[in-house]
C-alpha cells in the first residue's frame, strides 16, 4: 500500500503544478486596458503636449509587449505574468497621470489662446474704430491702404477661430497675438495721422462721385 | 547543563571554507542589481534629452532611447537578474550602460541638430524680414501697395508668427511660417508683375509714346494745347503748337498706378480724351477742374469684353467724372481716380486750357520708368512679366 501510494503522490503534485503552470496566460484584459489608456493619453494631447512623457508610454507599453513575448517563448511550466502584471499596472497608471497633466496642459494651452484671440478681436475693432475716422489727408492711397491692412486684420481673425476649432491652440495664440501687434500698428498710424491734422478733420461724409 | 559536541579539527576548517564561500555568494550575488549611480547616469541622460527637446526634434531618436529606458527600467525595477554569479555579467548593467553611451551620444546629435535648426530658422526669418522690408520700399516708391489688397497683411502677420515662435525656441514651427512667409511674399510680387507687368511691356510703351506723340502733334497741326499725363512720372505736361510749355507734378486716385477697370477702383484711367467741362470755383469741390470725356468708346469696348469675361463682377459699373482738378483744402486733400495738382499749379493749367482740349493719360513713355525700374528691382524683368 504504501509503495503505491508515494509515486501516485508526486504524480498528482507534478500534474497539478503542471497544471497551474500550463495555465498561466498573459493579462490581456489589463494589457488592452492600459493600451488604452495610452491612447486616450494620445487623445487629449499628450504626443503634443507632454512628447516625451508620451513617448515614455510607448516606450512602456513596447516593454510591455516584448515581456509577454519573452514569457510566451518559453516552456510552458515556467512562463510567468507578475512581472507584466506590475509594469501594466505601472503603465496604466503613468497612462492616466500623463492624460490628466496633457488634459490640464490642453486647457491652459486653449484659455491663452482664447484670451489671445479676444485681445485681437479687440485690437482689430479698435483699429477698424479708427480707419472710420480716419483722416482722408494728402495721402489717399495710405489711407486705403490702411483700411485694406484693417479689412485684412479682421478677415485673418477667421483663420484663429478654425485653428481653435481644430485644437491648435498653440497655432490660434501666436496668430493672435500677431494680429494683435498688427492691429496696434494700424492704430498707432491713424492716431499719428489724426494728431497732426487734429481731431477735428475725418473723411468728409460728401457722397462719393462717380470715378 | 552545558551541550558538549567535539569537532574535528578538518572538518571545522571545511566548515568554515564553506560559510565564507556561502557567506561571498550571498554578497556579491544577491546585492543590488546595477549599480544605483549608473541607473542615475541613465536618468539624468532622458533629463538632458527632454531638456533639449528631444522628443520634438529627433522624434525617433528619442522614441527609441525612450522604449528601451522603459524596458531596462522594469527589469531594473522588477530587481531581475538579482541572483547571479559574482563571475557572471549582468547582461541588465550591460544593456543600460550602452544606452547610457547611445544616450549621451543622442543629447549631443540632438543639441547640435537644434542648434542648426535654430540657426537656419533665424538666418530664413531675418532673410524673409529684410526681403519684406524691401518689397514694402519699392511698393510704396512707387504708390502701388493697393495693388497688392491684403496680401501684405497677411505676409506680415506670416513673419510676426515666425519671429513669435524663434523666440520660444519653437524653431521648426517657426521656420515653416517664415518659409509660408516666403511664398507669400512671392505671391506679392507674382501680383505686382501681373497688375503692372505692361510698365515693362516695350509693345504696351510703345502705344503709349505713339498716342502722345499723336496728342503732340495734334498741338502743332492746329497750333493748339494738349495734355499729357505719364503716370509712372507723376507729371502731366502741357504743350502749345507742339512744343513744351509746362510740366506739372501730380498725384493720381489710391490706386492710380493700376489700370482703371471698373467705378470705385481708385485707377486712373489710360487713354486719349479731351476735357468735356470747365469748372471753376464754386462748381466744383476740387478748386477748380477739367473734366475729362471718360469713358471714351475704347473705354466702353474693354468694360464690356472684361464683363462678358467675367473679369469684372456683373455689380460694377463703368464710373466717369474723372477730372484734371485741385486739391479741396491742404489737409483734405483726396481723389479717388483723377489727376489732382496743387491748386496754384491748377490756376495756371486752368487758365491756359480749353473746352475740347486734348488730354492723354499714359502709363509711361521711357521704358526705364520708376515702376519697370522697381519691377526689375524685385527681380522681375520685363520677360517676368
Amino acid at each position: 500500500m504504501h509503495t503505491v501510494t508515494r509515486p501516485l503522490i508526486v504524480l498528482s503534485i507534478a500534474c497539478l503544478m503542471f497544471g497551474i503552470a500550463g495555465c498561466a496566460q498573459p493579462p490581456t484584459e489589463q494589457i488592452a486596458a492600459a493600451e488604452q489608456a495610452i491612447k486616450d493619453a494620445q487623445t487629449s494631447g499628450a504626443a503634443t503636449y507632454l512628447a516625451d512623457e508620451y513617448a515614455k508610454l510607448e516606450g512602456s507599453l513596447a516593454a510591455i509587449k516584448k515581456e509577454v513575448a519573452d514569457q510566451e517563448s518559453r516552456f510552458p511550466l515556467f512562463r510567468d505574468y507578475g512581472k507584466v502584471d506590475q509594469m501594466v499596472v505601472t503603465a496604466k497608471g503613468d497612462a492616466e497621470r500623463v492624460k490628466a497633466e496633457a488634459v490640464k496642459k490642453m486647457e491652459e494651452a486653449k484659455h491663452a489662446a482664447v484670451q489671445a484671440q479676444q485681445g485681437a478681436k479687440d485690437a482689430v475693432d479698435a483699429a477698424l474704430g479708427l480707419v472710420a475716422h480716419a483722416p482722408a489727408g494728402k495721402d489717399r492711397a495710405a489711407l486705403e491702404a490702411i483700411k485694406t491692412d484693417a479689412e485684412a486684420l479682421k478677415a485673418s481673425l477667421i483663420d484663429v477661430q478654425m485653428m481653435l476649432d481644430k485644437s491648435d491652440y498653440v497655432g490660434a495664440q501666436t496668430k493672435a497675438k500677431a494680429i494683435l501687434e498688427k492691429s496696434q500698428a494700424v492704430s498707432h498710424e491713424i492716431e499719428t495721422a489724426l494728431a497732426k491734422i487734429g481731431k477735428g478733420h475725418s473723411a468728409p461724409p460728401k457722397s462719393i462721385k462717380k470715378k | 547543563m552545558p551541550l558538549n559536541i567535539q569537532i574535528p579539527q578538518k572538518r571545522r576548517y571545511a566548515f568554515g571554507l564553506l560559510g565564507a564561500l556561502a557567506c561571498s555568494v550571498l554578497m556579491i550575488g544577491c546585492g543590488e542589481t546595477v549599480p544605483h549611480d549608473l541607473v542615475d547616469a541613465v536618468e539624468s541622460v532622458d533629463r538632458d534629452l527632454m531638456q533639449a527637446h528631444a522628443a520634438e526634434f529627433s522624434p525617433s531618436d528619442y522614441s527609441r532611447f525612450a522604449h528601451q529606458w522603459m524596458t531596462l527600467k522594469a527589469r531594473v525595477e522588477a530587481e531581475e537578474d538579482a541572483i547571479r554569479w559574482p563571475w557572471e555579467e549582468s547582461d541588465l548593467e550591460t544593456a543600460l550602460r550602452l544606452l547610457h553611451q547611445e544616450g549621451r551620444q543622442t543629447v549631443a546629435r540632438v543639441t547640435a541638430q537644434r542648434n542648426t535648426l535654430r540657426r537656419s530658422a533665424e538666418e530664413h526669418l531675418s532673410s524673409i524680414e529684410e526681403r519684406a522690408r524691401f518689397i514694402t520700399q519699392q511698393v510704396s516708391a512707387i504708390d502701388s501697395r493697393f495693388v497688392l489688397g491684403q496680401k501684405p497683411v497677411e505676409s506680415d502677420l506670416l513673419i510676426k508668427q515666425a519671429r513669435t515662435f524663434l523666440e520660444e525656441g519653437k524653431f521648426g514651427q517657426s521656420l515653416l511660417a517664415s518659409q509660408e512667409a516666403e511664398k507669400s511674399l512671392s505671391a506679392q510680387k507674382i501680383l505686382l508683375g501681373r497688375e503692372l507687368g505692361r510698365y515693362a511691356d516695350r509693345t504696351r510703351i510703345g502705344e503709349w509714346q505713339q498716342m502722345a506723340k499723336q496728342t503732340i502733334e495734334w498741338s502743332r497741326r492746329h497750333r493748339g494745347t494738349a495734355i499729357v499725363v505719364n503716370k509712372a512720372d507723376r507729371s502731366l505736361t502741357l504743350y502749345r503748337n507742339g512744343k513744351k510749355m509746362h510740366s506739372y507734378p501730380v498725384r493720381l486716385g489710391f490706386n492710380g498706378i493700376g489700370e482703371k477697370r471698373y467705378q470705385g477702383d481708385g485707377a486712373t484711367p489710360e487713354g486719349q480724351y479731351r476735357v468735356s467741362d470747365k469748372r471753376g470755383q464754386g462748381q466744383t469741390q476740387f478748386y477748380r477742374a477739367l473734366v475729362l470725356n471718360y469713358p471714351n468708346a475704347d473705354d466702353r469696348r474693354r468694360f464690356l469684353s472684361d464683363r462678358k469675361a467675367g473679369r469684372i463682377p456683373r455689380s460694377r459699373a463703368i464710373g466717369g467724372q474723372i477730372e484734371i482738378h485741385g486739391s479741396e483744402s491742404d489737409l483734405m486733400a483726396l481723389t479717388l481716380g483723377c489727376v489732382m495738382l496743387d491748386n496754384e499749379q491748377m490756376a495756371s493749367l486752368y487758365n491756359r486750357v480749353d473746352q475740347g482740349t486734348p488730354v492723354t493719360i499714359v502709363g509711361a513713355l521711357d521704358e526705364r520708368n520708376s515702376v519697370a525700374m522697381t519691377l526689375a528691382h524685385l527681380g522681375m524683368g520685363s520677360d517676368e512679366t
